[in-house]
């Protein structure tokens, strides 16, 4: 799979970022560099404006001040070169799974007539265990299979920059786990890997996938804390859950997080 | 969480469950006051008769009437079609082109919204005797007042629609860096169905409504025409032999756009 030429690298660089809702400041003070290839996880509570940075680096928001840069570019709006996977929903209920996936190879390759996108859709579509489900539609399909069908959507953008917002949030734990396998597998098989922001709430999700967790806390948003991720890929849950160094930086983070929390719930 | 899975698994079944509903119990109560009114009406008919043009003809007689019209029915239906489906369509390709755009372009909404708010309530029917008088032809002139009638409650509803398109969807056309125009086809169209729909229906009512008045008033064939040309004569048993014709045929187009509807929304099931 071979990303996308021209976009000069898949760094990404945040600097003094702030974004407010209206008189509410949701966001203040980011500053991020991500390198490309890197796998990182925004780790926060709701409210700390972890889905709104992700959906700043989008492009789907403005910020009110500070630069997002994208592979050297300035993000001004949304791009081919950052695909994007929601919790939920990512999917236009009136297509098929297959015609979803048809409209990203449609950007990425406008010049392929509509018989082989499709073909490449469905190529996309086995590669993430949905080759039967093509023709359907997403109500007919359970929610692991709808952002199964979600990312094969985003990857079939062929985009260096994959930017995914709680997408496993709404899974039970056995969907959940396989996607994130899947998810690793696919980003571990890219030429060159891909950047990946992964917004999530969960210590073990971000601690089993990412290369480095960056913790948010709430009140205005803001980075309280960052900590690469030390344990070798592959990383096995059991092995993990036996690591008392895994136990140690889930308490840090999760200290971290309880006392960032308790600061703000006594204004007084 | 597996309540979220089966959260996500519920629209399939409830619709299962909605099919079997539609298929298992028959439902006799319409059937049954179908037949209590055509008792009535007979019982009625029958104590009023007597003085050779009964005002109430009884329903074998009705329908000894309608069996004898039919041709005539007939032709005053094609008459009444070649009126309603050229206004209604113009109303629709229309009312859905310039509601979309409204809905979508801030500029043309603020433009056209304070206009529709005054122009929309306008009854159409009081348009017909102008547009009667002014346009060449009855046909020209019927035309146009049943896609004034179809008009407004389609670009409203088109406009509606547009407006409420959900944000994840406008979010995901963003993402695939749809142009204007492939969002508008792609997603806001499809989006805007549902009130699309509603639309229609309401604008479907209007045009037979306006379509049998603007008859009574100068045509020389259709459906409209027909009830006030026997009425002339106090053909009774004719009259409402055509009144339940218009009824068959507007309940018959009306079952089939709900049918159209039922079609092209089945991704809301």
């Amino acid at each position: 799979m071979s990303t996308r030429g021209g976009h000069g690298g898949n760094d990404l660089q945040v600097n003094g970022l702030a974004f407010a809702y209206g008189e509410q400041l949701i966001l203040q003070g980011i500053d991020l560099t991500v390198a490309g290839g890197e796998f990182v996880a925004l780790l926060g509570p709701s409210g700390s404006g972890k889905s709104t940075l992700l959906r700043l680096l989008a492009g789907l928001e403005k910020p009110a001040r500070g630069r997002i840069s994208a592979g050297g570019h300035e993000v001004a709006g949304p791009g081919p070169d950052r695909a994007v996977v929601f919790q939920n929903y990512s999917l236009f209920p009136w297509m098929t799974v297959g015609d979803n996936v048809a409209e990203a190879v449609a950007k990425a390759h406008p010049k392929l007539d509509r018989a082989e996108r499709r073909r490449r859709a469905w190529e996309q579509l086995d590669r993430v265990g949905l080759g039967e489900a093509a023709a359907r539609h997403p109500f007919e399909l359970s929610g692991g299979m709808q952002q199964r069908a979600a990312i094969a959507r985003a990857l079939a953008l062929e985009s260096p920059f994959l930017l995914m917002d709680e997408p496993f949030g709404a899974l039970d734990p056995v969907n959940r786990a396989r996607l994130q396998d899947l998810l690793v597998e696919v980003w571990e098989r890219g030429q060159p890997r891909r950047t990946v922001i992964f917004v999530t709430h969960d210590v073990d999700e971000a601690l089993l996938l990412a290369d480095r967790v960056v913790v948010m806390g709430a009140s205005p948003g803001r980075i309280i804390a960052e900590h690469t991720v030390p344990f070798p890929r592959p990383r096995r849950r059991a092995a993990l859950l036996g690591d008392d160094s895994f136990h140690a930086l889930r308490e840090r983070i999760t200290d971290a997080l309880d006392a960032d929390t308790l600061a703000h719930l006594d204004p007084a | 969480m597996s309540s979220e899975q089966n959260t996500l698994a519920a629209p399939a079944q409830s619709d299962a469950a909605a099919q079997a509903r539609k298929r298992a119990p028959f439902a006799w109560e319409p059937l049954l006051l179908a037949a209590v009114l055509l008792v009535a009406w007979q019982l009625i008919g029958a104590s009023l008769a007597g003085q050779g043009n009964p005002l109430l003809p009884t329903p074998a007689i009705v329908f000894d009437a309608l069996w004898q019209s039919l041709p005539e029915l007939g032709r005053g239906t094609v008459s009444s079609f070649l009126i309603l489906i050229p206004g209604f369509g113009l109303a629709l390709v229309l009312g859905v082109a310039l509601g979309l755009l409204c809905g979508t372009t801030p500029r043309l909404a603020r433009a056209f919204f304070p206009f529709a708010k005054v122009a929309a309530p306008i009854p159409p029917t009081v348009f017909i005797p102008y547009a009667i008088a002014v346009l060449p032809t009855f046909h020209l002139s019927a035309t146009f007042v049943v896609f004034l009638g179809a008009f407004w409650p389609i670009f409203q509803n088109a406009a509606a629609g547009a407006l409420a398109v959900e944000g994840r969807h406008r979010d995901n056309a963003r993402v695939l860096g749809f142009s204007r125009l492939e969002t508008l086809r792609k997603v806001v169209f499809p989006a805007a169905l549902p009130h699309i729909f509603s639309g229609m229906a309401v604008g479907l009512g209007f045009s037979f409504i306006l379509l049998t008045v603007a008859e009574l008033f100068g045509a020389n064939a259709g459906l409209g025409r027909f009830v006030q040309y026997y009425a002339d004569f106090a053909d009774y048993p004719r009259m409402v032999a055509g009144i339940l014709y218009t009824g068959a045929v507007t309940w018959a187009v009306m079952s089939l756009l709900d049918a159209l509807r039922h079609r092209a929304l089945f991704w809301l099931r």
